[in-house]
């Protein structure tokens, strides 16, 4: 199937890791570009482009860039701080972006330090991702023998395993040398955010995004994808399907289609139990809701999901939803910074009940316990970690509700031991943070 | 400067505050409670934490935290009163707060003044739906002698936490771990050793953090709390002290925004046992020859003491420690000068009046623009509630420039900090003109010498600070009360005093004073001695006539501050002995001279000659400034020894910098928790004369001057100036001020 | 301990002047510290980095306790770590954990007594198009199935402690 590439342009499926190919094959253009113009120019082809934040929260980019204060306005350091800590489970886009396209991507951040006029930028990337870790930084060393830089110094910052810093202010927290622990807003970061200076956060395929809309102009972009979702996108598709991978696609893509075309369908000739389309936080999709939708902003949200971070996950009906539910609150549990109440205790007590259930010693009450637990965490919550267990366990009820039922009416799992996620081990299952077993000197 | 004021309504009432208030506040100022836990303004900005204080702001879809938000004009806020989803909100907070809290408050100390207790009692759920084990821990954990963690209990609002992190900037105590295996702690087996750590016992809205000596000793519903104030160094922290059956069981801070923010040391805070140390003097001790000390009665004690001062014929020399109360000095004066012409005093080091021309509360240092500390010693040890506005200032953006030892500005030699300070008034001093240019400027003396801070006053004067009222200059004492006691003895009588030779009596007045070797010195001079003093330990073998003292716990009188203030002390129990004043207004009696026991009558009488008539009603309030006045001249301004430049590998002398530690002195050395605060037999060394003698932390160094040697263990202090090394008081024995250092 | 001069030191005084403020450079030096003290976090190693940062040991421990890929034990020489969260967990990860469990003759979370090898489960890593995910020293090996993992762990055994793909 044809579909547009732009964050993956030129590289035929491969990866450019040669600066003198990419530059062969039209790189740098939208720095050059974006040189040429005034920073509020820059601004201003975002904001025709449309182009709005891949991380999950998808807010307009240009926008974003904007509400950064002019450097005569708060006399202080501006930032650019990348967010490359990718960990929302189904979620291995930025990864592959920074993995086959380095200088399309630094070349986005020296676009958009130019942007915020800011002199420092610094590359937040997951600490378990080591080999696209080495790809920027000899990428990085390349860039910086080509005198590309100016005066902008690129930091590459590695993280150290913790889901937490991809949000914002705890990744700007675990940058500043402390516990990725979310702070309250306001202030916001574009006001008060590295350092307590002026800062804009933006996730990877954003900022190499960024590149290609300086590269072929907001106007043209902007004439990809559809209506509130312009250009294309990488989506993760990943679970249940032949083949998993990255696909980059124009918004609006229907999902059936990225399931069945592109992604060749269910193995072994399975049925589609179901689909977690934006990353494990949204809520889950049922067969009949994935015939409808269509992969972009409006479509996903009309649905009572959200397109996320892109991540498609298709689930067969070899998977208990409650062990679904199970797996999704012990990862959440296990990743729960611990600061504020209602997430740190709360997502524990999901799991819980929810283990409670599947292993058949439920009542009715649990049921109702588990649904008003995830009331009462939701909303509260100092970030939206929290929240997204809530949100993603009472969707497995709510779209599920006669296989919870079950559960309880006949004392134990209706899947007997065959679900695809049974006795899966959970890491908060195993070990806490406190190593309980010593290696002998 | 006007403040933009915003109006508002919280559940329905109209309010209106300053722009930029919290809401927490807004709230009590229309007279609704927003709960909170984690919610505490003196450790910094919000963070949020708890979710106690949700409430419902019109406008915005979810339930916010109120404690992180401020007034904006126009705002309408219910809280659990008038809106049921913030009721809602506040129960489930409570409800997940108690999921893992083990409802022991019949057995936890905190019962019946425990925050959790309460809001629970006016917030929470009646009953619990979790069904699950609750997390379990070891408990309680000793977080250090003074402190037991009770994990369980901890509902993680991270108080403690970021008290350590923002507010002392020790780094002891820390969250470790994450999500819900997040845990207070310190660092391995390693105490909260730290100058101030009790205060986030007092911080702690529940059971997690208690204090050792106060565990299980008293409820809430059986205990006096005392309004006074500390009389352990000279800034006199507000305290409020905590009396069951008569004893007192614990002190805690009662903030005086102005001079301790609510803030408070450990030897303030965990001293009071010495009260009670086995070796406290309860009756007068009468020395026998090759014997001891026999206990008598008081009569023959004051019969005896008669006998004695008589027997001087006037050849009498009196030694002050500076922890007595105005009105005991001025009873002592009124006594020894008026009835006996005993003027011949050896007072502690005083503070000089000429600083009353900068007087500026403490808590004027943490929004200074430029703080010059000057001085042999650290902060900390001298007077320690300065160290956490220094602190402050730094956190907010105070440029503190420190010359001294281990101060940035650094390599001042010791006994180099009246020429470091007169090079600033100099006309060519860049940081001089800076300081003549601040509105907010602050010079700190912080060391022995200096006239009492004449030198201070001096630099202050020569670069205007007279005009200047945000402008301020402090002597940091030795003595709780130094000031206070040289002025109430000076007003006591008009003589001068002349130095009598030989010494019929030396009369030696607490336990400084006791302790002191140079009025050891003294009594070997002296044909008999009468000492007041707590403790057996520092009476035995000279004293011809122990008067028992009692502790400033103990005592009504007045103290005079670092500030200049003068402060009420009150008695929180009764001591054990009769009051100071009681037998000096008998023996005066014999005397023919009238001396009141009644401190407030005593204070009335110095208050007409010393301080403006000022009452007992104005003790809280800063004196207005006065007029700089000059020291008289031929005081001449002791010059630096200038710093000897280390030569590359040559592992030559070292100058030696003692110092007297805080956690030192008869109170401590009586406390059994607070021992583990004292410091260890260790020098300090600068890397580069470690590195010299190829020295690493931990190893052991034989330190030697002039026949003298001691064997230490070395620590690297890497904000110590070359060419310099520190030992604590206790730990020097009788090393000159020129040491080697070399490994054994 | 130690507190000469030392390579660590030196180097984490190097990581200091990368960022605006110095107490960005914990991070790194801790992951520098746990290289040099063999995978771990030993009570010296929070002592080193403490020191070269002016920091105090707890300070850093509360860091490093906040992150999963700080160890605060001991770890084998090799440490193989799966995937089991739900793309990988959909693909049979726990199979996979298994066959790990029997060829190492571990569990899951535990050190081999001779110290070579350490086996754990870990969150997303990242890579659930090409589940299931087992990372070996930090190296991915993608699309891993329980019937690859015998001749895998052969050569793991056969590589020693750098036996990266």
């Amino acid at each position: 199937m044809a579909t547009p590439e732009v964050v993956f342009a030129g590289t035929d499926g491969g990866a450019v890791t040669d600066i003198a190919q990419y530059e062969a094959t039209g790189g740098f253009a939208g720095l050059a570009k974006a040189r040429a113009m005034t920073p509020d120019e820059v601004i201003e082809e975002l904001n025709v482009s449309q182009l709005r934040g891949r991380g999950g929260a998808f807010f307009p980019t240009g926008r974003k860039w904007s509400f950064v204060p002019k450097p005569e306005q708060i006399a202080k350091p501006h930032y650019l701080v990348v967010n490359a800590d990718e960990s929302e489970p189904g979620t291995f886009k930025d990864r592959e972006i920074m993995l086959r396209v380095p200088f399309r991507f630094l070349e986005g951040c020296l676009i958009a330090a130019y942007a915020i006029q800011s002199k420092h930028v610094f590359i937040y990337i997951r600490g378990e991702y080591e080999q696209e870790f080495e790809v920027l930084r000899d990428a990085l060393t390349a860039l910086h023998r080509a005198k590309l830089l100016g005066d902008v110094t690129i930091v590459l910052h590695r993280g150290a395993g913790a889901y937490i810093c991809g949000e914002e202010t705890a990744l700007l927290e675990s940058l500043e040398g402390r516990r990725g622990q979310p702070r309250t807003k306001p202030p916001f970061p574009a006001i008060a955010g590295l350092y307590a200076a002026p800062t804009a956060v933006n996730n990877v395929e954003s900022i190499t995004t960024a590149t290609s809309v300086l590269e072929m102009g907001g106007a043209e972009y902007s004439t990809l994808g559809v209506a509130n979702s312009t250009g294309t996108r990488v989506f993760s598709l990943s679970g249940n399907v032949v083949n998993g991978g990255n696909y980059e696609l124009p918004h609006g893509f229907p999902l059936k289609d990225l399931i069945y075309e592109v992604g060749g369908g269910i193995p072994g000739g399975r049925k589609l139990k179901a689909v977690i389309p934006g990353g494990s936080s949204t809520v889950v999709m049922t067969p009949d809701e994935v015939e409808q939708a269509t992969l972009d902003f409006d479509s996903l949200t009309s649905l009572g999901t959200a397109i996320g971070s892109a991540a498609v996950i298709a689930i067969d009906d070899r998977c208990c939803m409650v062990q679904l539910g199970i797996r999704v609150s012990q990862f959440y549990e296990h990743e729960s910074c611990g600061k504020c109440t209602p997430c740190r205790v709360g997502t524990h007590w999901l799991t819980q009940i929810l283990q409670k259930i599947e292993d058949g010693r439920a009542a009715q009450a649990d049921l109702d316990l588990l649904l008003d637990v995830c009331d009462r965490i939701l909303g509260k919550c100092l970030c939206p970690l929290g929240d997204s267990d809530a949100i993603a366990v009472a969707s497995y009820v709510d779209k599920f509700r006669d296989e919870f039922q079950a559960h309880i009416d006949h004392a134990g799992c209706p899947l007997g031991g065959s679900s695809s996620l049974e006795a899966v081990l959970a890491p908060v299952a195993v070990h806490g943070h406190i190593a309980h077993k010593a290696v002998p000197a | 400067m006007t403040t933009e004021l915003v109006r508002l309504s919280v559940d329905g009432r109209e309010v209106e505050v300053p722009k930029g208030t919290g809401l927490v506040e807004t709230a009590a100022a229309a007279g609704v409670e927003i709960p909170v836990f984690c919610y505490e303004p003196r450790l910094g900005p919000p963070v949020g934490a708890c979710r106690m204080c949700l409430v419902e702001i019109e406008g915005l879809p979810k339930l916010q935290a109120g404690c992180t938000l401020t007034a904006q004009d126009g705002m309408v806020i219910k809280t659990a009163a008038t809106s049921a989803k913030a009721a809602d909100g506040q129960n489930a907070t409570l409800e997940f707060i108690l999921v893992n809290h083990p409802l022991d408050c019949p057995v936890c100390d905190k019962g019946g003044e425990c925050p959790l207790q309460d809001l629970t009692f006016r917030y929470g759920p009646g009953v619990t739906r979790m069904t699950f084990p609750k997390v379990t821990f070891d408990k309680p954990i000793p977080v250090s002698p003074l402190i037991a963690l009770d994990r369980e209990r901890c509902i993680l609002c991270y108080r403690c936490t970021r008290f350590s992190e923002a507010v002392a900037e020790d780094g002891q105590l820390v969250a470790r771990n994450r999500g819900n295996q997040s845990m207070i702690t310190t660092f391995g087996e390693d105490p909260y050793r730290a100058p101030f750590s009790g205060n986030v016992v007092e911080l702690c809205p529940v059971g997690a953090l208690t204090s050792t000596q106060y565990r299980f000793e008293a409820r809430p519903w059986d205990i006096q709390q005392i309004p006074t104030v500390c009389g352990l160094c000279p800034v006199g922290c507000n305290t409020s002290v905590t009396t069951r059956e008569g004893k007192a069981k614990r002190v805690l801070s009662r903030n005086h925004p102005e001079i301790d923010g609510g803030w408070l040391c450990d030897k303030g805070r965990y001293a009071t046992p010495h009260l009670d140390a086995p070796d406290r003097i309860r009756e007068p001790l009468r020395r026998l020859h090759r014997i001891g000390l026999e206990p008598i009665s008081w009569d023959d004690a004051l019969d005896e003491a008669e006998r004695l001062l008589r027997g001087a014929q006037g050849r009498i020399v009196t030694a002050l420690s500076g922890s007595e109360t105005i009105e005991q000095a001025y009873a002592l004066g009124r006594l020894l000068r008026g009835g006996l012409g005993a003027h011949s005093a050896v007072l502690p080091e005083s503070t000089s009046s000429a600083l009353d021309a900068f007087r500026l509360p403490l808590s004027g240092i943490a929004t200074g623009e430029i703080i010059v500390v000057v001085g042999d010693d650290e902060v900390v040890d001298r007077v320690p509630i300065v160290d956490l506005w220094l602190r402050k200032a730094r956190r907010n953006g105070t440029e503190v420039i420190v010359y001294g030892p281990t101060g940035a500005a650094g390599n001042l030699p010791p006994g180099g900090a009246a020429a470091a300070l007169h090079a600033l008034t100099e006309p060519g001093s860049p940081l001089g003109k800076r300081l003549r240019a601040s509105d907010r400027a602050v010079l700190i003396w912080c060391g022995p010498g200096g006239g009492g801070g004449a030198r201070v006053a001096e630099a202050a004067h020569s670069l205007g600070f007279d005009e200047k009222p945000g402008c301020g200059a402090f002597h940091l004492a030795a003595t709780p009360n130094g000031r206070g006691v040289a002025i109430a003895w000076a007003a006591a009588a008009d003589e001068d005093e002349s130095d009598p030779e030989p010494i019929g009596l030396l009369v030696v007045v607490g336990d400084d004073a006791a302790a002191s070797p140079s009025v050891r010195a003294l009594a070997e001079r002296a044909e008999a001695v009468i000492a007041v003093t707590m403790f057996q330990g520092l009476a035995g073998g000279w004293a011809d006539l122990v008067l028992p003292a009692t502790a400033a716990l103990e005592r009504d009188g007045t103290l005079l501050n670092v500030e200049g203030r003068l402060q009420r002390l009150r008695r929180a129990v009764v001591p054990p002995v009769p009051d100071e004043l009681a037998w000096i207004a008998k023996l005066a009696g014999r005397f023919d001279v009238d001396v009141s026991p009644h401190a407030s009558v005593l204070f009335e009488e110095i208050s007409a000659r010393c301080f403006d008539g000022a009452t007992a009603a104005d003790h809280a309030e800063l004196p207005p400034r006065t007029p700089y006045e000059a020291p008289p001249p031929g005081q001449a301004l002791p010059m630096a020894v200038p710093p000897r430049p280390a030569e590359d590998h040559f592992v030559g002398e070292l100058r030696l910098v003692r110092y007297r530690p805080l956690f030192s002195g008869p109170q401590v050395e009586r406390v059994r928790e607070l021992q583990f605060q004292r410091p260890e037999r260790e020098i300090e060394l600068a890397a580069a004369d470690a590195e010299r003698r190829q020295v690493a932390t931990g190893d052991t160094v034989v330190v030697r001057s002039n026949g003298t040697s001691v064997e230490l263990r070395a620590r690297i202090n890497r904000r110590l100036a070359e060419g310099i090394a520190r030992i604590a008081d206790e730990h020097a024995a009788d090393l000159h001020p020129t040491i080697e250092v070399a490994k054994p | 301990m130690n507190v000469r001069t030392s390579a660590l030191y030196e180097e984490i005084q190097k990581i200091r002047k990368r960022y605006p403020d110095e107490l960005s450079a914990v991070m790194p030096a801790l992951q520098l510290a746990q290289v040099e003290h063999g995978g771990w976090l030993p009570p010296d190693a929070f002592r080193e980095v403490a020191d070269a940062l002016d920091l105090t040991p707890a300070y850093c421990l509360s860091i490093a306790s906040f992150y999963d890929m700080f160890r605060l034990a001991p770890v084998g020489e090799t440490v193989v770590e799966v995937c089991t969260n739900i793309s990988c967990g959909l693909a049979g990860a726990q199979r996979v954990v298994e066959a790990f469990e029997r060829e190492l003759l571990l569990h899951a979370g535990e050190t081999s007594p001779d110290g070579r090898f350490t086996l754990r489960t870990v969150e997303c890593l990242g890579g659930c198009g090409w589940a299931t995910i087992v990372a070996v020293n930090n190296r991915h090996r993608l699309r891993v199935t329980a019937a690859d993992v015998p001749a895998l762990v052969a050569e793991l055994r056969e590589k020693g402690s750098d036996g990266n793909a």
